[in-house]
């Protein structure tokens, strides 16, 4: 790789760097030579970023702009890579509860500058806080039981709940919760007074710039084109790795994977399995793996008016007996997927393969003919099931859907593939009208109690299905459970629950695959829901 | 270069302006006018009798679903290998050619019989009912098929009757006018005028004396149209629409295949297969308009 | 004659806004609702949000009421909010319909500067080897779907051969030239980038090679049969008597007859060149209308959909009207109908 450090800088190469006008945006910057360094300097990802209306926190961030929000900002707590039950310090050094016990009261770092150079305050905090909550968006459902953010001293900031036993730490590390600069904010429009959401008009000016305390800040943002972050000088983290990331917008795999393997990119997030394997006897790349908290599942209706034998259990679990998940795990992906027993991910609290191989479902073909005994259908029923034409983790829905389909076959069970655009799945669904789907799930923080309400408030509502009492408490008694050990069991009866009920029965839990050129020594992954750690990715 | 090997004298003539060398066989002319065409009636001929027979031909069922036989290449087992979830791309194939053939046909056919009746009736009435007919095919006309397919789509669902639904809204209008056209030049014609004059009613008049006679290139047109028809329902179905799956299809076995570059034989034979049949629909129409030509019979 | 023409751009600007109507009307059958799609998981399921936020866009509205608003906000030059991209229609389209138009406009170019040259020396030397091949060559142009002309082109020419750019307008690490146009071409001649220019005429060959290749069929065919046609003719065997050297019997008599009919073809197909890009875009992942529109109709984006509908039907509309004009430039008794 000695080639890529001595590069004599041509016009083009650095008008690539810069960028068309670069010359004149850098004024103020060191001397252009310290940037004849070259391509080495600058981190080239290609992923697909059709998905990204918006980058301002507060907004919905779908699935890609979390990336960049997380390398720009910084949340009070945070979690590293491999590890979602325990939180490691952000911006808060240290937390506990509040002396009335109805908050937590967090001590802010010291000497945090944001890239504006104004210094982090437990102000800055509340501003932050409260303008997520007033704004009234998806974010703020998540803070529906903290009553008031209030600012103690320049370094103590407390929050105040309503319940102060359900959860609140592990949404707090979630992108949506950032801490933004205040000053900056409300002088492009931000508002975070309690009439935000008809007066807040930062957003646009977010969407192009970032106003944090991470180590990179964002410059630019072109549509399905291309996002560019530059390093931020004042990071409170010591020096960023790169001068500059570029997050280049490709539409398909294959192209991302030439573009890999010419060197062009340093990062490609959305090959396919096959491609995968065949970058695997090129020298030049590596594959970083690691495994997501999202999965891919099929939802079953117990409404009688929709599908007679969908409504009687054991017909269910005589779906949940006969789908061949190994064969979707292993022909489908590559073997780069994992499965929970239910509702909550593999590493997770209380949930990981051994748990699956105890409590959950796998393909066992007599089974599940003698649940289509007991339910009175031995001969099969018919079923109908939506789905979005797109694609998912590497392959597509119709691809799985028409795997599942013949899987059920064998069994008698026939189910009718019934694809439609997304919007109209996702109408569908959260109306509750249709008899099955297959659909896709990611946590908007990793929090147990997040799936857990999910699964028997909204989603059972849309399955027309009424969980019973006990299940209901003891979603909740988990939920508040202090203590880890006790939250485990409780969790873990939850999934035996659940497994019985099979209204929802989870296919696979993909496995991140990024190609990654030996340029790059460190590419860290994360499932806590922003999918690479760009702070940590370092050059060989 | 002109050679005397004249049959007659206007060939002589011909052959001098033309500046090029006349045929010297009858048979010999015939396979170079109409060569192509039974080429392509033969292309298309074949192609239906495997749409007909495909259950018979083909080696495996069309959705014999094996994920641990994916993605293999061309073998002995598998002639042209299997897709993604392990079936074979041959039976595909040819249970395909059911879909798109049917589909086209009838499409075609149903277009074509609204179309030219449209036209051929504003043509005859004249008037503001020409107009009204015919600003109602510009509407048409104008308005953006895929939206239109998509919008269909979305409402009634996918699925081959749907589909072919959007495409009949659209496909009439280019019949219309060319039936409009064509009705139009014989309208004015003297046979017309007799046949008014003796007291033809004007449906009798527009059925058996003007159609026969505007009817050559309409052939022409609704010939090379099936093939037009194939590339634009595998086209939806490319995009999502179309077919319901696991229903063979070969647009939608294009877009299955598509980003598969290492496994090219996915989308690649199934993109042939419409290539060969619209082509032989093509050499057809093609040669047909020659055959009714009356210039080019001179030759 | 400028009756004629005001009167057809009324009847043109009609035409498109009944589009419109249609298209109103048929996607207000379809149940999905992007504003579900809009929100997340846990905000579509609380009515009172999504009750909120349908009432910020106006889809609570009775539809004739939504209808109008959309021709009142029309007639101020406002397309709308798209509700995917969360910007004005108006800047998405002017976004996007440079890079369809640079593509479509190529590909026209080139079935233009190919096609009617092919044509002619086809038609002048019938049966020869070139009209042999011209006339295979067109019916493999028309014949072959775009979309797997497009996929065969990558794979060889990109996937295994690697001397074709990949998708896109420019590689991965090039940055466009500041926007004058939103042609890359023109606009990075404008600011002297010679090497983005170069680069992203590299990215334009497959596409709109890939794109030209129906019409160009359709125009080579047309043009070797009006020239034959032509080539027929009495004035012009008249010419040759008169002792005209062959060449200026070409050029001069035949050509400008034989290219009236091809004219107008080639209007017809730079309509359908612009208005039918979406294949083409999508596997090229070139951010044009085309693929803009599918997205728009795939995320029941109504905003963005009507707004399509209309420009696609304008311009359709309008080229047909040129088309028509150029008849009556011809025939004046055109005009009396």
């Amino acid at each position: 790789m000695k080639q890529d450090q001595v590069i004599s800088v041509s016009r083009r190469d650095l008008l690539r760097l810069l960028g068309s006008g670069g010359v004149a945006s850098l004024a103020g910057w060191p001397a252009i030579s310290a940037l004849a360094q070259g391509r080495k300097d600058t981190l080239v990802i290609g992923i697909d970023t059709s998905d990204s209306t918006e980058f301002d926190p507060v907004r919905d961030l779908h699935y890609t702009p979390p990336m960049t929000v997380s390398a720009c900002y910084d949340c009070l707590v945070t979690m590293t890579p491999g590890d979602y039950i325990n939180l490691k310090p952000g911006l808060a050094t240290s937390w506990a509860r509040t002396p009335d016990g109805q908050g937590w009261r967090f001590t802010l770092r010291d000497n945090v500058k944001f890239a504006s150079g104004n210094p982090m305050t437990a102000h800055d905090v509340k501003f932050s806080l409260d303008r997520v909550r007033y704004i009234q968006f998806q974010s703020s459902q998540y803070l529906t039981n903290v009553t008031s953010v209030n600012v103690v001293d320049d370094r103590t900031v407390d929050i105040m709940l309503k319940n102060p036993n359900e959860p609140l730490l592990t949404i707090l590390a979630a992108p949506s919760f950032v801490v933004t600069d205040r000053k900056v904010v409300a002088e492009h429009g931000g508002d975070a007074s309690p009439d935000s959401k008809q007066k807040d008009k930062g957003t646009e000016w977010l969407n192009q710039n970032s106003a944090g305390t991470g180590p990179y800040r964002l410059t630019q943002w072109v549509r399905n084109s291309q996002i560019q972050l530059v390093a931020n000088p004042n990071y409170w983290g010591g020096k960023p790795a790169f001068q500059r990331i570029v997050i280049r917008h490709f539409e398909d795999g294959s192209a991302q994977l030439l573009s890999l393997r010419r060197g062009d990119i340093d990062a490609a997030f959305n090959l396919l399995p096959e491609q995968v394997t065949s970058l695997k006897s090129d020298s030049n790349v590596w594959i970083a793996r690691h495994i997501s908290l999202d999965f891919v599942y099929l939802a079953l209706s117990h409404s009688p008016e929709l599908n007679k034998a969908l409504a009687n259990k054991s017909a269910r679990q005589a779906i949940g007996w006969a789908i061949d998940y190994d064969g979707i795990r292993d022909g489908l992906l590559g073997g780069s997927a994992t499965r929970p027993a239910n509702f909550i991910p593999v590493g997770s609290l209380g949930s990981s393969e051994d748990t699956t191989k105890e409590i959950g479902f796998r393909q066992d073909l007599d089974r599940a003919k003698k649940a289509l005994a007991q339910a009175g259908l031995p001969d099969g029923f018919e079923f109908e099931v939506i789905y979005g034409n797109s694609m998912v983790a590497g392959t597509s829905y119709h691809v799985i859907a028409q795997k599942v389909q013949a899987d059920l076959a064998r069994v008698g069970i026939k189910m009718k593939l019934n694809p439609m655009p997304q919007v109209n799945v996702r109408t569908l669904y959260n109306g509750g009208k249709m008899q099955s789907v297959i659909t896709y799930w990611n946590p908007p923080a990793v929090e147990n109690a997040l799936w857990g309400w999910a699964t028997v408030q909204r989603v059972a509502k849309r399955l027309n299905w009424k969980p019973t009492e006990t299940l209901v408490k003891l979603v909740d008694q988990a939920s508040m459970e202090q203590d880890q050990k006790k939250q485990a069991e409780l969790w873990r009866q939850y999934q035996i629950a659940m497994v019985d009920e099979a209204n929802l029965l989870v296919l696979f839990q993909p496995i991140y695959q990024v190609g990654v050129r030996k340029s790059i020594k460190d590419f860290p992954l994360t499932a806590a829901g922003w999918q690479a750690d760009l702070r940590g990715v370092r050059p060989a | 270069m002109t050679e005397s090997v004249a049959v007659s004298d206007a060939v002589q003539v011909a052959a001098a302006e033309y500046n090029i060398a006349p045929s010297s066989t009858k048979g010999q002319r015939w396979r170079r006018r109409y060569g192509l065409a039974a080429i392509g009636a033969a292309i298309i001929v074949i192609w239906m009798l495997v749409a007909v027979f495909a259950p018979w031909i083909a080696p495996y069922k069309p959705d014999l679903v094996d994920v641990t036989q994916r993605l293999l290449p061309p073998s002995s087992l598998h002639w042209l290998g299997t897709d993604a979830l392990g079936r074979d791309v041959l039976s595909r194939l040819l249970y395909g050619a059911r879909v798109s053939l049917f589909v086209s046909i009838i499409v075609v056919l149903l277009g074509a019989a609204f179309g030219i009746f449209v036209g051929g009736v504003a043509a005859y009435a004249g008037g503001w009912v020409e107009h009204g007919l015919m600003r109602f095919t510009d509407l048409v006309l104008c308005f953006p098929p895929i939206i239109l397919a998509m919008a269909i789509a979305a409402a009634l669902g996918i699925g081959t009757v749907n589909t072919m639904i959007a495409m009949l809204v659209v496909w009439w209008p280019k019949f219309a006018r060319l039936a409009r056209g064509l009705v139009l030049v014989q309208r004015h014609q003297e046979y017309v005028e007799a046949a008014h004059v003796i007291g033809y009613g004007p449906g009798r008049v527009l059925w058996k004396h003007i159609m026969p006679n505007a009817l050559g290139p309409l052939i022409v047109l609704i010939t090379l149209d099936v093939g037009h028809a194939i590339i634009v329902f595998a086209g939806l179905s490319f995009l999502g629409l179309g077919v319901v799956p696991p229903t063979p299809e070969w647009g939608a076995m294009v877009s299955e295949g598509r980003e598969l570059v290492e496994q090219w034989w996915c989308a690649t034979f199934a993109g042939l297969a419409i290539f060969t049949v619209v082509m032989g629909f093509n050499f057809l129409g093609d040669g047909i308009r020659d055959w009714l030509d009356p210039r080019a019979r001179r030759r | 004659m400028l009756r004629y023409v005001s009167n057809r751009l009324l009847t043109a600007f009609g035409l498109a806004l009944f589009a419109t109507l249609v298209v109103f009307l048929i996607t207000s059958l379809v149940p999905g609702d992007p504003i579900i799609a809009m929100l997340g998981d846990l905000a579509a399921s609380k009515p009172e949000i999504v009750a909120e936020y349908r009432a910020k866009w106006g889809l609570d509205l009775p539809l004739w009421k939504q209808y109008w608003i959309f021709l009142t906000r029309l007639f101020h030059g406002d397309l709308g909010m798209s509700i995917s991209t969360q910007r004005p229609v108006l800047a998405d389209i002017m976004q996007y319909a440079p890079a369809t138009i640079e593509l479509g406009t190529i590909a026209f170019v080139l079935s233009i500067v190919i096609g009617i040259p092919f044509g002619i020396v086809a038609a002048i030397k019938r049966d020869s080897w070139v009209d042999h091949c011209a006339r295979f060559v067109s019916l493999i142009g028309v014949s072959s779907p775009v979309f797997w002309l497009a996929f065969i082109a990558l794979t060889v020419f990109y996937g295994w051969l690697q001397i074709a750019p990949g998708p896109g307008r420019l590689d991965p690490i090039d940055f466009p030239p500041p926007t004058v146009t939103g042609s890359f071409l023109i606009d990075s001649l404008v600011a002297g980038d010679w090497e983005t220019f170069k680069a992203a005429l590299y990215h334009l060959v497959l596409p709109s090679l890939v794109l030209c290749a129906a019409t160009l069929g359709l125009i080579t065919r047309m043009t070797r049969a009006s020239m034959l046609e032509t080539l027929g003719q009495d004035y012009v065997r008249v010419a040759r008597a008169k002792g005209l050297k062959e060449r200026a019997v070409i050029v001069g008599h035949a050509l400008p007859n034989a290219l009236i009919p091809v004219i107008t073809l080639a209007g017809l197909a730079y309509a359908n060149l612009l208005t039918g890009t979406v294949m083409t875009e999508t596997i090229f992942s070139w951010p044009g209308l085309g693929r803009y529109t599918f997205r728009s109709a795939l995320s029941l984006d109504l905003p963005a959909i009507m707004g399509m509908t209309l420009i696609f039907a304008i311009v359709y509309l309008i080229i047909n009207l040129l088309v028509d004009l150029s008849y009556a430039l011809v025939d004046p008794r055109v005009l009396k109908r």
